[in-house]
């Protein structure tokens, strides 16, 4: 907590704001990268999609209110950066949200950064059939063992609704793949 | 014996052993049972996050900062807005506002047609009080003026009516 003040308070100042994004940007650069490659789906998307969520943190880091914790500040900024930009390629794209994730899922057999299986697959899959909600509590629960606290934190949701998108989101997948 | 109750201080997340159960049949549920991978299979090319900070500062170095003009039009634009919701304000409140009217819109015909077939329930004196006598002409309330004659022949033969007009108090 100490240590994220500091960073914060060095991240406003212009003399030592070159070094601190520095830290910031590898203290959190993995696990911010894991969140949104889970959302799109694809590194290259991934990629663009974190470079921006660290510019536009780099950018407001002066609106920064130290209401919530800079991690989940980040979190939420890369979260909705993803969603976004899902959105704006689908639009691109002419075809629906759902349309769009079939394609995603597809294009992953033939992704050289997807080394999954064919249960990672059917995975991946089950998830893409997953309401937008219950798919980020699924992955920051399942895959980043993330405690429901946190994941309150970034998205805003009470803990008791999260649990309830999480008991949801097994159950289908569950389904799912028993079923396929 | 008697009972000491230690407390360790320790807490628990509100309906966390309510909750437990769940939870953990979940995970054993997806893990044990259909054998869900822990991982997802996605990789990431080489170095890549070794080169991630640069690769950011360069982007950060190309992209430029979003300049705000000085004269900035959105000010002029609030303006006009604003000019226009007042004039239709305005011309909204004005357009469905039916008008003060005042005892001389009304019809002479109306008034009459009330008074006739509204039983307004004033008594003679009471309509004597308001009505002004010394600007009453008898043709006011008679359409055909009577004969002088025929007044005083009327009179004459009924003096209480005569007394009662009072007419010593009018200057007759």
């Amino acid at each position: 907590m100490i240590a994220e003040q500091t960073l914060l308070e060095e991240l406003k100042q212009t003399e030592t704001q070159a070094r601190a994004f520095e830290k910031l940007v590898n203290t959190y650069k993995e696990r911010l990268y894991w969140h949104i490659r889970r959302i799109v789906l694809n590194h290259d998307d991934a990629d663009d999609v974190l470079q921006n969520t660290f510019i536009k943190v780099y950018r407001n880091i002066d609106n920064f209110k130290g209401d919530s914790k800079l991690y989940s500040w980040m979190y939420r900024i890369a979260t909705n950066e993803s969603l976004s930009f899902l959105k704006s390629k689908s639009k691109k794209m002419g075809v629906s949200s759902v349309a769009l994730q079939e394609t995603l899922i597809n294009n992953l057999e033939s992704d050289v950064y997807f080394e999954g299986d064919e249960i990672q697959l059917k995975l991946q899959k089950a998830i893409a059939t997953l309401p937008e909600k219950q798919k980020l509590v699924f992955n920051m629960k399942y895959f980043q063992e993330m405690k429901y606290e946190e994941i309150s934190e970034i998205l805003e949701t009470s803990v008791g609704a999260l649990k309830a998108s999480y008991h949801l989101a097994s159950k289908k997948i569950e389904t799912y793949i028993k079923e396929n | 014996m008697k009972k000491v109750h230690k407390n360790s201080g320790f807490k628990l997340p509100e309906n966390y052993l309510e909750n437990f159960n769940d939870s953990l049949l979940d995970k054993i549920s997806l893990q044990e049972e259909i054998k869900l991978p822990n991982k997802e299979g996605f990789t990431v090319p080489k170095d890549y996050f070794k080169t991630l900070h640069k690769n950011i500062s360069d982007k950060l170095e190309d992209t430029p900062t979003k300049v705000i003009p000085l004269k900035s039009y959105k000010k002029y634009y609030y303006s006009a807005i604003a000019a226009a919701a007042i004039v239709l304000l305005f011309v909204g409140i004005n357009f469905n506002k039916t008008g003060d009217y005042s005892i001389e819109d009304i019809a002479n015909a109306d008034i009459d047609s009330y008074i006739e077939y509204t039983d307004l329930d004033f008594s003679s004196y009471e309509i004597a009080e308001v009505v002004p006598i010394d600007n009453l002409d008898i043709t006011d309330i008679l359409d055909a003026g009577i004969n002088e004659e025929n007044i005083i022949d009327y009179l004459e033969g009924d003096l209480d009516s005569f007394n009662e007009l009072n007419l010593d108090s009018y200057g007759y």
